[in-house]
């Protein structure tokens, strides 16, 4: 009995052991982030180590980001093509993905497929035609033109987990639901969509975290200053000011808190409707 | 309820909205692109038709065309080998009880949470050469070991694939433990009575369960390997010398640095066509399953 609890404690201990020193190494940028977010541009020049803090804290490069930085404006940019391009593609998605699953429809496996190719094409192909019709459509600079494409890139993942998953819930609740009366609307929305809730919070943090932190499609679309999401932004922090990282820095940890928020939120959800994916 | 042989036109309303969305944003710009990539164009002014000259020039005469291949497959195989085996070393660490998980698989989540672009940046700090946290790291346990990290073209392909490393475990760590979760505990159990040790079961009982998991990690990880451009763009945006130089970075500097839209298209549209090659057997695959 000792030993067997010996052997445990041990296996215990080494698991631990591991962790921290995985821990360790992963936390060094993080720890970068945080102290050089903290001094100012002479401190660095000034021979501190980033391993020792400056006597007086740059708590003035936060309020700077804010201010100077116009990270506020950012951040509530991209809140905006967040707030309409996640709860519009998820609901576009599960239609779809009810459809394919539950409805009466003709070679269902061919148009999952042809929706599934959409994953495997680089937004590289999208730039330039969707930069002439803009260009006509006056839809450049504009938060509609954004997150019309993000619903259109998050298509091909968000079938792909919902289908998934309501794969998984046994079709005897349809004909039950049907025999008392429902349509198939009232099936989707009031039945369906409630069961398949833990993938719609995977697609939540997924979709949230891919549109807020977007790229490239956010720097070719947008170039007015007043509209520019958070990842746009914080690389003019980059040409404008001669890179400051103290206050790049800052700028990178306030940006992140809104995805931290997000992802504390729903993440009792997240392995489990992440299973919508791997069961083919 | 209607016959089965009338087509059930309300279920296809259901498909409508993202079809309409998904035609508009993916599948037009794929054939548009097509079109634009065998002109002459500057992006502004009249299109001139030149056939296949594009394709043609880039394959035979652009050295930094090959340079960009070439770079793109070696992140491929870096990408396959290095960030599954860990994100699945996590994800097994990460599945056993004990206290602390929650925290632990947060934390090591974490980075995935950080725009790609900010992600860059923070590691171009890190490889100051000067101040940076690794030449600082050296010099604080007393080793003379400075070097320009992604200044050098020699280590500079290597040094933003760790930081791409640092921050492309967290998704496929999720979806491996998800994974996890569909290897039934009896069928576990059962190899236990067998006398198999917690090595041979995970070989023998767990992987082979996991087929679909390590196809769609294998599948999205490829295609992210060859579509990557944000950690590229942010750390040396293709240099030194266009050592670091991707399909994706190429495309962008020749459609929207020197106005030859007809060649970034055309590179665009090769991308598309390695994606076929490679992304048939999972498609194949997924489409079996049904």
């Amino acid at each position: 009995m000792i030993t067997a609890k010996k052997i445990r404690f041990i296996k215990f201990l080494m698991l631990y052991l591991i962790l921290i020193a995985l821990a360790l190494l992963w936390i060094i940028p993080i720890f970068t982030l945080i102290s050089t977010a903290l001094k100012n541009k002479q401190d660095f020049y000034s021979g501190i180590s980033l391993f020792a803090l400056p006597d007086v804290l740059a708590w003035d490069n936060f309020t700077n980001a804010i201010t100077q930085g116009r990270l506020l404006t950012y951040m509530k940019n991209d809140l905006i093509i967040s707030g309409f391009k996640v709860p519009l593609g998820i609901f576009v998605e599960s239609l779809a993905a009810f459809a394919l699953t539950r409805l009466n429809i003709k070679h269902r496996t061919k148009w999952f497929v042809f929706f599934l190719i959409g994953m495997m094409l680089p937004m590289q192909t999208a730039l330039v035609p969707i930069n002439v019709v803009y260009n006509k459509l006056k839809l450049t600079n504009t938060y509609f033109g954004l997150f019309y494409v993000y619903v259109g890139f998050g298509i091909s993942f968000g079938i792909l987990i919902l289908r998934g998953f309501m794969k998984g819930i046994p079709k005897d609740i349809d004909e039950a639901a049907y025999i008392d009366g429902c349509t198939k609307w009232q099936l989707y929305y009031r039945i369906i969509m409630p069961i398949t809730k833990p993938a719609v919070a995977t697609l939540m943090i997924t979709d949230f975290l891919a549109t807020w932190n977007e790229y490239l499609l956010a720097s070719v679309i947008i170039n007015d200053n007043a509209k520019k999401t958070v990842p746009v932004g914080l690389m003019t922090f980059v040409g404008e000011h001669g890179t400051d990282y103290g206050y790049l820095c800052a700028g990178v940890l306030i940006s992140v808190i809104p995805v931290l928020v997000v992802y504390l939120a729903f993440q009792r959800y997240f392995v489990e409707g992440m299973a919508g994916a791997v069961k083919a | 309820m209607k016959g089965k042989k009338s087509i059930d036109w309300p279920a296809y309303l259901f498909m409508l909205p993202a079809l309409i969305i998904y035609i508009s944003v993916i599948v037009f710009p794929v054939f548009y692109s097509l079109y634009v990539s065998l002109h002459k164009w500057n992006g502004i002014g009249e299109m001139e038709f030149i056939g296949l000259s594009n394709y043609v020039k880039l394959i035979t005469q652009d050295d930094i065309f090959l340079i960009a291949i070439k770079n793109n497959a070696i992140w491929i195989v870096l990408t396959v080998a290095f960030i599954t085996a860990i994100s699945l070393g996590f994800a097994v660490i990460l599945n056993k009880q004990f206290k602390g998980r929650t925290f632990f698989r947060g934390f090591f989540y974490f980075p995935a949470v950080i725009a790609p672009i900010a992600v860059a940046i923070i590691w171009r700090w890190i490889y100051n050469p000067n101040i940076g946290f690794i030449n600082e790291f050296f010099g604080a346990i007393g080793l003379d070991f400075k070097q320009n990290w992604i200044s050098n073209p020699e280590t500079s392909l290597y040094a933003i694939f760790i930081a791409a490393l640092w921050q492309g475990i967290g998704q496929p760590m999720i979806i491996f433990l998800a994974g996890l979760q569909t290897v039934p505990v009896e069928v576990l159990e059962a190899a236990t009575i067998d006398g198999a040790g917690s090595v041979r079961k995970f070989i023998h009982v767990t992987i082979p369960m996991m087929k679909e998991t390590f196809i769609i990690v294998l599948a999205t990880l490829i295609v992210a390997a060859l579509k990557v451009f944000d950690v590229i763009q942010g750390l040396t945006g293709g240099g030194p010398n266009n050592s670091t130089q991707m399909l994706s970075t190429y495309m962008y500097s020749q459609t929207f640095k020197y106005a030859n839209v007809g060649t970034g298209t055309a590179i665009s549209v090769i991308m598309v066509l390695i994606m076929i090659f490679i992304i048939v057997p999972y498609v194949s695959f997924t489409a079996k399953e049904d």
